[in-house]
């Protein structure tokens, strides 16, 4: 790793006094699972670094399913994998936690630093998509807060600033019998990245979807809404035909890629399968 | 590397699961590897790599890099006058001189103070490169008028062949002029092929492909040199073979062999990855322009742009039976890919091929194509499980088409010993036919009917197996024993321990000399002062050095008795070692202890010479050995991702002479086999550079891919090896590519010729039945 | 670049140490500290040779600047057996005669210990995803998972699976 300085603020107004100014000679450090791999293989040069482990405001994790949840940028993935009011309220994005890696990347790996490195393939954008969330954002004129359908700008582009820092998400309440998932596909079971990641949230009211959110991740420059699946659903039971045409549906808002992680078909295919099967569990979930 | 035994079982040694000694060192983290070592003033080194696969070398200018405080050296090529262009071995082309012929061959070395500052100053050498075409595809790279790789007149490495216990009888072909990318070709033929074809009722025709695969060892490459005032270099190398890793840098830094010590460092796993020399005469180079010790430690990115895999192998396979399963005809093609520099094991490759089963007539070519991506070396039974890849699956498909079991259908045609391998020289004594049947005697295989039909809604389940082998490596090599004053045992030898082997070696040692294991200490010595020892490799540890250290058991045990015939006025036949004591047979209390032979002869005007028991073989006779692997699938046709639910290996060692380290041995082949069959592959664009250089994309199995590995240990003693032993570590990486195969058509009726056999593969090709 | 003073625990003892600030946790533990025990496979996180224990959790260390163990406990293998005794996981690892090459125990062992620290009576199931961070090239991981169950049945028996 080429030579950086270290900054270690004690607060979310340091770290933006930290970052004011410097623009992308700087970077921030949260689980150093992304960043301090890319700056091993040179595939990031920087002059100072961040480091957020000393900002104990960013660790917040509050809220249930009726008021909806505060969740820390710094909130490890391994506490998405194992908090019990989490796993039973959210559990498409626990379960994208539990996915991440390994338990010594998820001990380090941070909710903040999954979304922030804005890869295609990352996990617990499809959640976070499919529950609605809100980015809360704090910058030098106060804070804002982005929903997480226009919080990615492209492939390792997201709409923060370089002065800004994401301190926390919102969650908001999914409501009784509502349900979700995550599947991703990868050819080994841990220690993995993403070749196509699934996660969908329904909620039912007598008998028929009154709301569905489907995110796929790894299919496209960012993590997408499959908006026309969505749309064939509501208002409509989910029988196991709906479902699989809704799974039909959403391989067109796929725009895959061909790499070393899978084909363009593949993923494709990756799309129908896992929308099927993500959707048939949420909805039990959601019934339950 | 020296260890004392400890056991506080009952006996003497050959047979016994003893743990290795040096676990507790282990356990606790105590063992030091070289980037454990820090002497003092240490420099840490980087090498410059070329981005591109093929490129001339325009300029290269340093000197921004060598004003960077801390840096201490810069090297280049033209820095090192005796570099030559026409480098037979990756280890001679230590730098690039004026062209690079593959994405990560080193251009510029540097030295500094902190690893930090290397990587830095790398950032701050330019060099400008003419980018050229690039020969990247094996097959296309065969055609004439391929960009060239090598430098015309280079001549083809054949010494991997040769450590790996080759075959003999294999002519070389001279090679097409035009194809200059061609650089070894070799056929094998008996018979009528073209006949033999034309008479069969079922011709099956496929050709099978394995990428290029890493070696996977945990440790990367490592090297810590040292010269001293008087121009003796030390070398701690992370190395499979010292000796060998000697006179390769001997050659490439033409001084004499005596000048270099190599020290062989405990070794993080090697594989046939660290047979040959790599990063060793440049560490060397940097250590003597600065004057400071001088430390390399690749990493993984380098490991796996830059190291030295195993080839891609592209196999067309042919043949035909009769309806009631006569075999008539063979017809096979090889090309092994071996990337910028020659060295792969064709003939073994070919011999294989055609040599398993009984084909009346056959025909195989071989050809050794180069590429501009890196050079290749061995692993772990080179190419063998490549070609059973290719043999194994198709013997299944041959036995489907006429309806005939598979395993039956094997067996009336595996060779067995006497019978001539393709090359004619007939096969030594093995157990092909016997652990086959001992595989098929298990009850996943005759119950598979009843697991396929077992099969979740929505899953599939499928078995199968496959026997591979391998036919032992051969090396001369040498050890002594030593009885100290205190009755115990020192065995000396310069055999890297990767495995477990000394611990096997102490055993054969204690057996065959009359003593218990616990007084047998066994070291492994550096080159100035271990006996000449061959390389860690080939399967032929126990074999061959095992042999040395029986044979100087042997030789020590002769003179301690003689000693002790004189003392007892006894003749020797007549003399026993018991409990520490020479004993007259059958007079139990005439006896004299051997600590007093053994202090006698270090004693102040004793005129008792020392017991030093010595052994050099050399050697001729190959001891091959095969492994069956059988595998239990579930499979999710959505998504093509395999459930491994039970995998056994049953393997002829000969004679277990640890036979805990032969599970060790067993299961982490077949695990590795696995990862080659279902995971592993480096992949390159089209311009040549690895698109998969982590750990993350290059997907070694983690043990939550895999069960547990069952192991069944078949004994047929070996006519020439110590107690019967053979080879063991080569043969479980061999046959799990074609079980796993043959699994996966009895679930799902399809055939995967490409590995691995990803989930991408196996769904993709579900979908389009 | 001026060193920073980085005060932690290391295997129990109050720790001092300069190090640089681009220096990773595993860099510091290794050459400034002396603790090889953990070892550098991959530098990425991911092969698991580098795991330690950071305020009981297992981290990959080469991800880990040495800076952000600020005032934190850090466990390495050097610090499982204490008062020279093997754990029992260690122990096991010794008698099923795990270690072959060597390289990636270490890290095996952290990851064994974190998951009987806290889960007493692990299946062969829960053994395998706790090592799954942890490449081994030499054994096919079945006699570690075998050794990991024998050391949690011995550590139940003794009433704790601590320090497993």
């Amino acid at each position: 790793m080429r030579r950086f300085e270290l900054v270690t603020p004690g607060s979310v107004d340091d770290c933006l006094s930290a970052l004011k100014g410097r623009g992308v000679e700087v970077k921030v450090l949260a689980g150093g699972t992304d960043l301090i791999a890319q700056l091993k293989v040179g595939m990031l040069k920087v002059a100072a670094v961040v480091d957020l482990s000393g900002v104990a405001e960013l660790r917040v994790l509050e809220g249930d399913a009726r008021r909806g949840f505060r969740i820390g940028a710094a909130v490890t993935a391994r506490t998405l994998e194992r908090d019990a009011k989490l796993r039973a309220a959210l559990p498409s994005l626990s379960e994208s936690g539990a996915l991440v890696g390994s338990i010594q990347i998820r001990n380090l790996a941070t909710l903040g630093g999954n979304i922030c490195n804005a890869a295609p393939s990352a996990d617990m954008a499809p959640p976070l998509l499919a529950l609605d969330a809100e980015a809360v954002i704090a910058g030098a004129g106060g804070r804002r807060r982005v929903p997480m359908a226009s919080f990615f700008k492209g492939v390792r582009q997201t709409v923060l600033g370089p002065d800004e820092l994401l301190v926390e998400f919102a969650v908001p309440a999914t409501g009784p019998k509502s349900g979700g998932a995550y599947l991703r596909h990868t050819p080994r079971r841990e220690l993995d990245i993403a070749v196509v990641g699934v996660a969908s949230q329904v909620s039912l009211a007598d008998g028929v979807c009154t709301k569905v959110r489907i995110a796929l991740a790894a299919v496209a420059p960012v993590p997408v809404r499959a908006t026309a699946a969505e749309q064939a659903l509501e208002g409509q039971p989910l029988t196991s035909q709906a479902i699989a045409r809704a799974a039909d549906l959403a391989v067109e808002a796929a725009r895959p890629i061909s790499d070393q992680r899978g084909s363009a078909e593949f993923r494709r295919h990756l799309v129908r399968i896992l929308t099927r099967r993500t959707l048939t569990i949420a909805l039990e979930r959601a019934t339950a | 590397m020296s260890t004392v035994m400890k056991t506080t079982r009952d006996v003497k040694g050959v047979g016994l699961s003893i743990p290795r000694p040096d676990g507790p060192e282990k356990v606790t983290g105590k063992v030091q590897y070289v980037a454990d070592i820090q002497p003092k003033g240490l420099l840490h080194a980087q090498l410059l790599r070329s981005p591109h696969a093929h490129a001339r070398i325009k300029r290269i200018d340093t000197s921004r890099a060598k004003e960077l405080a801390g840096v201490r050296a810069v090297l280049t090529a033209a820095d090192m006058p005796y570099l030559k262009k026409k480098a037979p071995t990756r280890a001679h082309a230590v730098l690039a001189i004026d062209r690079v012929v593959f994405a990560g061959q080193p251009v510029a070395a540097v030295a500094a103070d902190e690893l930090a500052i290397a990587e830095e100053a790398l950032d701050l050498i330019d060099v400008e490169y003419e980018v050229l075409a690039a020969a990247v595809d094996p097959l296309e790279s065969m055609k004439p008028g391929a960009p060239p790789v090598a430098e015309a007149g280079t001549e083809a490495d054949t010494s991997e062949a040769q450590a790996h216990g080759s075959v003999s009888g294999v002519a070389a072909v001279a090679k097409p002029a035009k194809a200059v990318n061609i650089s070894q070709q070799t056929t094998l033929a008996r018979g009528d092929v073209a006949k033999g074809l034309a008479e069969s009722d079922v011709v099956i025709e496929k050709t099978y492909r394995v990428p290029m695969v890493h070696q996977g060892y945990l440790e990367p490459h490592a090297v810590l040199a040292q010269w001293d005032t008087t121009g003796q270099l030390t070398l701690w190398a992370s190395t499979q073979g010292s000796f060998n890793t000697r006179s390769e840098v001997a050659d490439v830094l033409e001084i004499a062999e005596n000048r270099i010590k190599v020290i062989p460092v405990e070794c993080g796993g090697g594989f046939g990855g660290k047979i040959r020399a790599l990063c060793e005469p440049v560490t060397a180079e940097l250590a003597r322009v600065t004057g400071r010790p001088v430390r390399y430690v690749m990493t993984r990115r380098e490991e796996l742009v830059a190291g030295m895999p195993a080839p891609q192998v592209i196999i067309k396979l042919k043949t035909g039976v009769q309806r009631d399963g006569t075999l008539m005809a063979l017809d096979g093609e090889i090309i092994i890919e071996s990337g910028a520099f020659s060295g792969a094991v064709l003939a073994v490759g070919a011999v294989f091929l055609a040599s398993l089963y009984k084909w009346p007539a056959f025909e195989v070519r071989g050809f050794e194509v180069l590429t501009h991506k890196p050079s290749i070396a061995a692993y772990r039974a080179p190419v063998a499980p490549h070609t059973i890849y290719a043999i194994d699956s198709h013997m299944d498909q041959i036995a489907d088409a006429i309806g005939q079991d598979p395993v039956a259908f094997r067996l009336r045609h595996v060779e067995r010993e006497g019978e001539p391998m393709a090359n004619n020289q007939p096969w030594a004594s093995n157990a092909a036919y016997e652990v086959l049947e001992r595989l098929a005697q298990h009850p996943s295989w005759k119950k598979r009917d009843e697991w396929k039909k077992s099969a979740p809604a929505g899953r599939l389940r499928g078995t199968g197996l496959s026997l591979g082998g391998w036919l032992g490596g051969l090396q001369p090599t040498s050890a002594t024993v030593r009885l100290n004053p205190d009755g115990s045992l020192s065995v000396l030898t310069g055999q890297v321990d990767i495995a477990g082997t000394n611990i096997a070696l102490a055993q054969i040692a204690a057996t065959a000399y009359g003593v218990d294991i616990d007084r047998v200490k066994i070291t492994t010595g550096d080159t100035d002062v271990a006996p000449m020892t061959g390389l860690s490799a080939g399967s032929k540890t126990v074999y061959t050095v095992g042999t040395a250290v029986l044979q100087a058991a042997q030789d020590a045990r002769r003179q301690t008795l003689e000693i002790a015939a004189k003392e007892l006025e006894a003749a020797v036949q007549d003399l026993e070692i018991e409990d520490g004591k020479v004993v007259v047979r059958g007079v139990p209390d005439k006896g004299v202890t051997i600590a007093s032979i053994g202090k006698k002869g270090n004693l102040y005007m004793s005129k008792v010479p020392p017991v030093l028991g010595v052994a050099n073989p050399a050697f001729t006779q190959q001891a091959p050995a095969f492994a069956g692997q059988l595998a239990r699938i579930e499979l999710d046709p959505d998504t093509g991702e395999v459930t491994l639910h039970e995998f056994v290996v049953a393997q002829d060692v000969g004679k277990a002479i640890n036979p805990l380290a032969c599970e060790g041995q067993m299961q982490g082949g077949a695990v590795q086999s696995l990862g080659i069959a279902l995971t592993e592959g480096l992949m390159y664009d089209d311009k040549g550079r690895l698109m998969n250089p982590s750990l993350l994309d290059y997907r070694k199995l983690t043990a939550a891919d895999l069960p547990n590995i069952e192991c069944i240990i078949v004994e047929k003693p070996s006519p020439a090896g110590p107690f019967g032993a053979r080879g063991v570590g080569e043969p479980p990486i061999v046959p799990a590519p074609a079980a796993i195969a043959n699994a996966i058509e009895d679930a799902a009726g399809v055939r995967l010729t490409e590995l691995p056999m990803t989930p991408e593969r196996i769904a993709l090709a579900i979908a389009a039945r | 670049m001026a060193k920073q003073v980085l005060s932690f625990t290391v295997n129990g003892e109050p720790v001092e140490a300069l190090v640089q600030p681009y220096v990773t946790l595993l860099d510091a533990l290794r050459e400034d500290l002396g603790l090889t025990g953990p070892k550098e496979g991959c530098g990425t996180g991911d092969c698991g040779a580098c795991s330690v224990h950071l305020d009981g959790k297992l981290v990959a260390s080469c991800l880990v600047l040495a800076m952000q163990a600020r005032g934190r406990s850090v466990t390495t293998i050097e610090g499982l057996a204490r008062g020279g005794a093997l754990t029992p996981v260690q122990d096991a690892f010794v008698r099923h005669g795990v270690p072959q090459c060597g390289f990636c125990i270490p890290g095996v062992l952290m990851a064994a210990a974190a998951l009987l620290a806290e889960n007493a009576e692990p299946s062969e199931d829960d053994i395998r995803y706790a090592i799954a961070g942890n490449l081994c090239r030499c054994t096919g991981y079945t006699k570690m998972v075998e050794a990991i169950s024998e050391a949690a049945g011995t550590a139940r028996n003794r009433g704790s699976a601590r320090g497993a």
